[in-house]
């Protein structure tokens, strides 16, 4: 048995409350019996219960007490009673008795079993409830956490001075766009931010180019539509311009120049 | 003991009638009593309760609740074993006040209006499970609440 479990499915709660069947109630004792840690946690709840009625007690009238102490004694105190058992008399009555018995048992087998099916119908709906709850949670968290993982990285790039930002303004072909490049030349590495660039229709992309030595290196493809920081391809050292074309959709080799929408020069240091 | 009888069954003379039963009960059945299945409180507190809700069942008092309406109110508001209650209730919501809304709910309910869990779920439409684990959440609440370790 799952000790942990059985407690928080609060069935020691309705036991101190005396909520339980008869049948509940011996398998709870059962249980208590063998587990201590159930017991202790009784014990707890109890303890509760018995400080938090303490606590909202009421005085009956003083009248009261009188009246009671006045039954109890005129009331003889129930003594133990010794019953002798009848003798089996005739193997009939036997056999009567077992029948009953049998009959009994049936009815209180039969009642039970409707009786959990219900309850067994309840819980499973509370189950599927919660596991769907959970569900959501889990992807909730999932997206909280992707975002929170890109702010992170966002504000590493930001943070960090091997990063040199490129500001690539619009060109003639689109003068109100304008692109960051984000460039770490020890490490390569290249993220682009978009400030404003025009949609493009679904054949074609954007295509990011680095000029090393006069002669343009792919940088990688993208769309408009992205958001905060996009890693792109690594550029390693010499790139002295950043500039954007529009090209078929997956990008090309070689850039069509007279498409190109914005540009600009890395600075250089010192 | 007389507090518990007293809000479930909220009139004084049938209080103090049952809590005589009670005392009576617990003076025929103290033999009863095993301390391996829980402490004396509770033992007491169960037979307190489940006469008091067999009090509530019994005819004189479901008849006395039915003629409800607007007399009852006025009778109500007049009788002074009303503002008593209503003085005692303040203690209650005392200690429940620190629970959530629905815990407060639900012990406010088993304990001192007498349901039990399965009326509570069917008439206010919770699943039983959920009143369970609602009373369960509420006692630990109330645990660190009246400070029992």
């Amino acid at each position: 048995m799952n000790i942990h479990e059985y407690i928080s499915s609060g069935v020691l709660e309705a036991y101190a409350l005396g909520a339980l069947s008869e049948q509940e109630q011996a398998e709870v004792e059962k249980n208590l019996a063998q587990y201590p840690e159930l017991q202790r946690e009784l014990e707890q709840i109890e303890a509760v219960q018995e400080d938090m009625l303490m606590r909202a007690a009421i005085k009956p009238r003083a009248a009261v007490k009188a009246a009671l102490f006045d039954t109890l004694d005129a009331h003889p105190k129930a003594e133990a009673k010794v019953i002798a058992m009848p003798p089996a008399s005739s193997s009939a009555t036997i056999w009567k008795y077992a029948a009953a018995a049998s009959v009994a048992i049936a009815l209180i087998t039969s009642y039970t079993a409707i009786h959990y099916h219900g309850k067994w119908r309840s819980s499973e709906q509370s189950l599927q409830g919660l596991i769907a709850q959970n569900q959501r949670m889990a992807q909730d968290y999932d997206q909280v956490n992707n975002r929170l993982d890109n702010i992170e990285k966002q504000i590493d790039v930001f943070d960090n001075p091997s990063f040199k930002r490129v500001i690539m303004k619009g060109t003639d072909n689109a003068p109100e766009s304008m692109a960051y490049v984000y460039w770490n030349e020890a490490t390569k590495e290249v993220y682009l931010s978009i400030q404003n660039m025009k949609e493009l229709s679904k054949t074609n992309q954007y295509q990011l180019w680095a000029i090393i030595d006069g002669k343009p290196v792919d940088a990688g493809v993208f769309d408009a539509d992205i958001s905060g920081l996009l890693k792109m391809k690594d550029i390693a050292r010499g790139a002295v311009t950043f500039a954007v074309t529009v090209e078929p959709r997956g990008g090309k080799e070689s850039p069509s120049l007279q498409t190109m929408q914005v540009a600009g020069n890395v600075v250089k240091e010192g | 003991m007389y507090g518990v009888v007293f809000r479930i069954l909220k009139k004084e003379s049938v209080a103090e009638e049952v809590l005589q039963d009670v005392f009576l009960k617990v003076w025929d059945r103290i033999h009863q009593y095993d301390a391996g299945k829980g402490k004396l409180f509770t033992w007491l507190l169960n037979i307190a309760r489940n006469q008091a809700i067999d009090k509530t069942r019994s005819r004189e008092i479901s008849k006395e609740q039915k003629t409800g309406g607007i007399e009852k109110l006025v009778s109500r508001i007049d009788n002074e074993e009303y503002i008593e209650q209503r003085i005692e209730d303040i203690g209650v919501r005392e200690i429940l006040r620190g629970l959530p809304q629905e815990q407060q709910f639900v012990v406010e309910y088993l304990y001192f209006k007498g349901y039990s869990q399965a009326e509570l779920a069917e008439e206010f439409n919770i699943p039983l499970g959920t009143v369970k684990t609602r009373l369960r959440l509420a006692m630990q609440h109330l645990r660190t609440t009246l400070g029992i370790t």
